[in-house]
């Protein structure tokens, strides 16, 4: 009782500090070191209070922030231009659009936190730490590739980074056992398990809620809703489309996932309701994908480009934040021109690399299968010509 | 490095020569803020893999222009792939600065440069690739190519045997030289005829090289399909002399012709047609004309059906309807589509407010645009948007026909020629038929009915056009 009291306490005196926030902004260049904002307010599902509406954002976050949605904004068009020269082969799913969902959560995660994510996963792998470069030697399956160029598009791994992972909805339950150990462990870590629209419609998804809520896993299932599954719009494959309502007895929030702030100040309350043993939390982030599907798919047989075109010119996450550092004096234009340019820069040398590097060998053919093989021996073509297992790559995540 | 962001404009081109020289060894100006001598960034734009089995597509057609701006999401241009035509888009910012590969250009290899990208506010003219295009010279190579073997196989037949087994450099000689091997010495074994022997020929007789006749340019009719049906051609279609092997040419088709068969097929399934033909005694008319001609005044038949349409859709506004989405929508104002053929295909420009102009006005507006129409002249207004179409084939000795309607519009009206009948009467009359074709989920069928009879009143006693809205008879 008393740390709850002490807790409520606490979140008065620093909602008090946020309101008096433009207050203590000083001015260095005629620049504000700190900003607030109002983000779309939250929609809420069996919660009592949801996170603050209002948001403060200092100039360094903010400039973090913009470089990387732009990074990855710039690395996902490289991706899609290096597939339509035939340089990247099979599958590649864009994140274009739907950048400020990764970068706002990423803000809010503390460095012992989880993340597992579906085959959309470029974005991610950027945010969790492996450079543009190791993404996209990765996408052109070459040795300097976050995966030695074994996973491609859909299988990037790097610390408390459990990957995209291929089929849909199957993160879903894993998210639930990464969160198992992290409880197991004993810290308050928390698993960010993220799945699409389309996903959220399998049944393990429920399965693996049932038994987060029993147990009070530290989870939070993120619903990243672009609008479509594939090819089918969000209203004829759900016949709910309140997908944070969508638990049932999981408490759930709505969130602008077109809007960093709003995701980071909804991913932060999440947070703190799932380290404190409250059990999990379904997060929806309404999004957009402006690229197709997949490379394979158009994009625009299910829905106009004008449909695209407007997103673009009214809800798109980068130009929205753009505007609003410009309007509160967070950065100049030049500056953010010249974070363009530099991220343009990372990313044309990354393209270089990602062409130039070399393939791995054929000897990795059956190398790191296993991360503590018990038998070295591998079957080939027949059960007679036996080849050896070899470790070569450091184990990701091996506790 | 502070200090020289201090400097005051009226310093600048002073100190700019000396910063240029001092920083040229450091590379870039930029840190100083001359953004205007930033390094360029030209995005090169190579031919895209749109499907996974694509090795090489057609260009079909561009929807960007050089020096047009491009921002994300653009559509740049239509490429048909092995499989379908796709739209090649980009996530780039900028100005498309050249086009190396037009439109209509078959067989661009995947990953060959197809145009250049400028960053927004650079001078896009200038703008240069590294690489050179290799694209252009391929087909320029590839078709000479092609075209020495037509004129290899244009050869006279009957050689003799020694013709047929001769190295490619003499064949070579023989082509440029215009020779018959028939008529030079053999010296090689087994009657093989040499280069030596055909060079020795060429020194001996002094014959110069045959001048490389160029390929015939394909006949372009300045004139429509409809004054000289039988001259007109596609545009396309490359002009070659059909050897007795070569029983069928290929014709390319423009873009134009695909995208009006795909507009047209896609009116046609997808619109509900239905359609009310009438026939209108039109002898009123016609005296009407021949008496103002008789006094110098000439307008044309067609004229005045246009200015009868357009009264008739005052009279009956629930035809004069357009689609806007799926909203169904009343323009304010008469604006006639009517349908010119041109040699790449069939244009309609506007007459806009037909109601506010009198017949010689609509007559002159019709020349003037279907004059430009001819010539590829028009501006994008002027044949985009309108209210209804007019297509009138009764030069043609068509009696009547049905047309297809053009979308967002809702109907489109055919009318054919004129033609003499027996009369009720028993006296001969002209009679003149008109074929309304109408979108049935826009347009009732008793609102097109009225239409109709509405028109054929109007063209059976012209000067019933004199009379305003409310005096219409029931």
């Amino acid at each position: 009782m008393f740390s709850v009291t002490l807790r409520s306490l606490g979140r008065q005196v620093h909602q008090q500090n946020k309101s008096l926030a433009p207050l203590f902004t000083y001015s260095k260049n005629g620049l504000n070191t700190e900003a607030s904002f109002d983000t779309k307010p939250f929609k809420l599902h069996k919660l009592e209070e949801g996170p603050s509406t209002s948001v403060t954002l200092s100039r360094q976050d903010a400039l973090k922030y913009y470089k990387d949605m732009q990074m990855i904004r710039r690395m996902e068009t490289a991706a899609g231009n290096l597939y339509k020269e035939k340089i990247i082969r099979g599958f590649c799913h864009l994140y274009s659009g739907q950048e400020a969902c990764c970068v706002g959560m990423r803000a809010s995660m503390r460095s012992y936190d989880a993340v597992i994510t579906a085959y959309r996963a470029h974005g991610w792998t950027y945010m969790m730490g492996v450079d543009p470069a190791g993404v996209l030697s990765e996408l052109t399956g070459r040795s300097t590739g976050c995966q030695r160029g074994k996973g491609g598009s859909m299988h990037m791994y790097i610390k408390n980074f459990y990957g995209g992972n291929g089929i849909v909805g199957a993160q879903q339950p894993l998210g639930a056992g990464v969160a198992l150990a992290l409880k197991y462990q004993g810290t308050d870590g928390v698993c960010l398990t993220l799945y699409g629209d389309g996903a959220a419609n399998q049944g393990q998804l429920y399965e693996a809620m049932n038994i987060a809520q029993l147990w009070k896993l530290p989870v939070i299932f993120i619903c990243e809703n672009n609008g479509y599954g594939m090819g089918t719009s969000v209203d004829r494959a759900s016949a709910s489309t309140n997908y944070y309502t969508r638990g049932d007895y999981v408490p759930g929030i709505w969130v602008d996932g077109m809007d960093v702030l709003a995701v980071r100040e909804a991913t932060r309350f999440a947070i703190d309701h799932c380290a404190t043993g409250k059990g999990p939390m379904v997060m929806e982030v309404v999004t957009y994908r402006y690229s197709g599907h997949s490379m394979s798919d158009p994009g625009t047989s299910y829905r106009s480009r004008d449909e695209i075109q407007e997103v673009r010119q009214t809800r798109d996450p980068i130009t929205g934040f753009r505007e609003r550092l410009l309007s509160t004096s967070l950065a100049t234009a030049e500056e953010l021109k010249d974070i363009d340019q530099e991220v343009r820069q990372v990313i044309e040398d990354a393209v270089k690399r990602a062409k130039a590097d070399k393939e791995i060998g054929l000897e990795e053919l059956t190398a790191d299968i296993s991360c503590n093989p018990i038998d070295t021996r591998v079957r080939g073509v027949t059960a007679f010509d036996t080849l050896t297992h070899r470790r070569l790559g450091p184990a990701v995540n091996n506790h | 490095m502070a200090s020289f962001t201090r400097i005051r404009a009226c310093d600048y081109l002073f100190h700019l020569n000396v910063f240029r020289s001092s920083f040229k060894k450091n590379g870039n100006l930029r840190i100083l803020g001359f953004h205007s001598s930033a390094p360029k960034h030209v995005i090169e734009l190579k031919m895209p893999s749109l499907s996974p089995t694509m090795t090489s597509g057609t260009i079909v057609n561009w929807h960007k222009k050089e020096g047009e701006t491009v921002s994300p999401g653009d559509v740049l241009c239509e490429i048909q792939t092995d499989k379908a035509v796709m739209a090649f888009e980009t996530e780039e910012e900028g100005v498309l600065a050249k086009i190396y590969v037009g439109d209509d250009s078959s067989d661009v290899q995947v990953g060959s440069l197809i145009a250049l990208l400028a960053e927004s506010g650079e001078d896009w003219k200038n703008v240069k690739s590294s690489e050179t295009p290799k694209i252009s010279s391929e087909v320029t190579q590839k078709s000479e190519e092609s075209k020495n073997v037509i004129a290899a196989s244009h050869q006279p037949e009957g050689n003799s045997k020694k013709s047929m087994i001769m190295g490619p450099a003499v064949r070579g000689l023989l082509q440029r030289y215009g020779l018959s091997p028939n008529n030079i010495l053999v010296s090689g074994p087994r009657g093989l005829l040499l280069k030596g022997d055909v060079l020795q020929h060429i020194q001996k007789e002094n014959l110069k090289p045959v001048p490389i006749s160029p390929v015939a340019k394909p006949i372009i009719s300045s004139k429509t399909v409809v004054t000289e049906p039988k001259t007109a051609k596609p545009a396309t279609v490359k002009v070659q002399n059909l050897t007795h092997e070569q029983e069928y040419q290929d014709l390319e088709l423009s873009s134009m012709r695909r995208t009006i068969a795909k507009r047209l097929t896609a009116s046609k399934t997808g619109i509900a047609h239905a359609y009310n033909t009438v026939s209108c005694k039109v002898d009123s008319v016609i005296n009407l004309r021949q008496k103002f001609k008789n006094e110098g005044i000439k307008f044309s038949i067609n004229d005045i059906v246009i200015k009868a349409v357009a009264t008739a859709l005052d009279l009956c506004p629930d035809v004069n309807v357009i689609w806007k989405g799926d909203q169904l929508i009343k323009p304010a104002t008469v604006d006639i589509s009517v349908a010119v053929a041109t040699n790449s295909g069939l244009i309609t420009p506007i007459v806009t407010d037909v109601l506010g102009r009198g017949v010689l006005e609509i007559g002159d507006v019709v020349r003037d645009l279907a004059d430009r129409a001819r010539i590829g002249k028009l501006q994008l207004h002027e044949f985009q948007g309108g209210s209804f179409t007019i297509s009138n084939l009764g030069m043609y000795g068509i009696s009547e026909f049905s047309a297809i309607i053009n979308p967002p519009q809702c109907a489109i009206l055919a009318v054919g020629g004129s033609r003499l009948e027996l009369g009720d009467d028993g006296k001969p009359m002209t009679v003149m038929s008109a074929t309304l074709s109408y979108d049935e989920e826009a347009i009732s069928p008793v609102a097109a009915a009225t239409f109709m009879s509405t028109l054929r009143s109007l063209l059976e006693s012209p000067q019933s056009l004199l009379l305003g809205h409310r005096s219409l008879p029931a």
